[in-house]
């Protein structure tokens, strides 16, 4: 099972394929202090004025602010705008 | 992603709130579903507001009664919902309608005639030759046959070398080029004379070819041959040459000019009246009252154009008319002011007559004075080159 992770990893590698799209990481761009792009997710846990909770693959990004509005959702990538104060990530711990 | 938001504005979009206490998941499954969700706000714990596309509204409607949330229509946006609300006023349509056929059928004429390169030529004259042609403001633009008037108009006036037709929009643009006259030159191996130009006294005489007719001090008058274009030889008899020299004569330029002692001078005051009228292709509305408040004024008058755009002229004019009132003033001046100011106008008009101020070597002034005015005759004596080229004709 490894090996063969190990072997499609060299693969893209190879072929230059970018990260978002072979991996399922999450891609995050923080424009400035207010715009924060986010690619990649799963869904939105939870949504209040001063917090933004997106559940992704690897595991959860919390987002703290004021005034946060949710622009241009997609099934794929959100962007959230508003005072951003802080970001956090909770690690989902593999067995 | 834009795109698609610009889409939706073209396609409708409506602004709705969201209230329960499963508005995440109500969002989740939206997303899930493939429903474009954009500027959502978060007004309180429990309400939510978006902008949904008009298409998913009913299945964004089912979906938030599966979620138990509470769904409002806060507002309609887009295209099909302003056309909604212009379907009733239908003269407004007729309106816009009629201005744009109006528009188009005008576009058709040529409104503005744009004269551009003409130095000696008046504009009037050059449009009242168009006119013939049939190019004037009012035709109609196809049935302007533009190299018909350019190939015309060579034909008719031989002071333009070129002649350009541009009609662009409403405006036809005309560009001119004018003749210049031929110098007539005397080519080397014809026969010639050099002849005087203008009066004056010969100062220098130096032929090179030919034979030298007069000599320094002669007074001559205008036409005079100065060198003849002939040799005479004692044994060879008279050989007809192509003279060739330099003849230079002092020539006396006058100019009078008269003062009276008391004058009257009308003279602006700071009164300012404007006017204005508009004119329709040759019908003029005039927004005054014709007499003026002044006795004595004079009026300038501005015309200005509507246009649209650029080039798109209408036929309508503004004009705006401006009178200055006058005002009659007695000036009196002494004697020594007066001859002053006729010295002075009588220079400044001969100097615009001489081309080379370096070339003056004598200025003569008299004065005539009576009790009324005081007349100033200013004479310069010049230095200059009178020989011309002239073919001998036999």
């Amino acid at each position: 099972m490894r090996k063969s992770k190990k072997k499609q990893n060299r693969f893209e590698e190879l072929l230059e394929i970018p990260k978002e799209i072979s991996s399922q990481n999450p891609k995050i761009t923080i424009m400035g202090f207010e715009e924060l792009f986010v690619e990649n997710y799963k869904s939105i846990l939870e949504y209040q004025d001063f917090y933004v909770r997106l559940s992704t693959h690897i595991g959860i990004i919390n987002v703290n602010g004021f005034e946060l509005k949710l622009n241009e959702m997609t099934n794929d990538d959100i962007l959230i705008t508003g005072k951003i104060e802080g970001i956090d990530f909770e690690k989902i711990v593999d067995e | 992603m834009y795109i698609q938001i610009l889409k939706n504005y073209i396609s409708g979009y409506v602004r709705i709130t969201v209230e329960g206490f499963f508005i995440e998941r109500f969002i989740n499954l939206c997303l899930k579903k493939g429903i474009l969700l954009w500027n959502s706000k978060r007004k309180k714990a429990t309400l939510l507001e978006v902008n949904i596309p008009v298409k998913d509204f009913r299945e964004v409607a089912n979906l938030a009664k599966q979620t138990q949330n509470k769904i409002k229509i806060k507002s309609k946006k887009g295209v099909p919902f302003v056309a909604h609300r212009y379907k009733k006023r239908k003269i407004f349509f007729l309106f816009l309608c009629f201005i744009i056929i109006g528009i188009l059928f005008l576009s058709n004429f040529v409104w503005n005639i744009e004269i551009v390169g003409n130095q000696n030529i008046s504009k009037e004259e050059l449009t009242q030759s168009l006119k013939e042609q049939g190019l004037n403001i009012g035709s109609f633009k196809n049935k302007i046959d533009t190299k018909q008037i350019i190939s015309n108009m060579r034909l008719n006036r031989n002071d333009l070398a070129w002649i350009g037709i541009e009609l662009k929009g409403t405006n036809a643009i005309i560009k001119v080029v004018e003749a210049d006259k031929k110098p007539d030159i005397v080519a080397e191996d014809e026969y010639c004379n050099i002849v005087a130009t203008k009066d004056g006294m010969i100062a220098k005489v130096n032929a090179l070819n030919g034979t030298p007719l007069v000599k320094e001090g002669d007074i001559i008058k205008k036409g005079t041959i100065l060198v003849g274009g002939w040799l005479e030889g004692k044994y060879t008899g008279t050989r007809y040459v192509h003279a060739n020299g330099e003849v230079q004569a002092k020539v006396w330029y006058e100019e009078k000019e008269k003062i009276e002692l008391n004058q009257t001078i009308t003279r602006k005051t700071e009164n300012v009246e404007t006017k204005y009228s508009v004119r329709i292709n040759n019908f003029t509305i005039n927004f005054y009252k014709t007499l003026s408040k002044f006795q004595k004024y004079d009026t300038i008058e501005e015309n200005k154009k509507l246009k649209l755009f650029s080039n798109f002229y209408l036929p309508i004019e503004t004009i705006k008319k401006t009178n200055y009132e006058l005002i009659e003033e007695t000036v009196s001046y002494t004697k020594e002011q007066a001859k002053e100011q006729a010295v002075n106008r009588a220079k400044q008009k001969l100097e615009a007559q001489i081309g080379q101020k370096e070339n003056i070597v004598n200025v003569y002034i008299n004065y005539q004075e009576t009790e009324e005015f005081i007349e100033a005759q200013v004479i310069y004596e010049v230095l200059e080159e009178i020989g011309t080229k002239e073919k001998i004709v036999f």
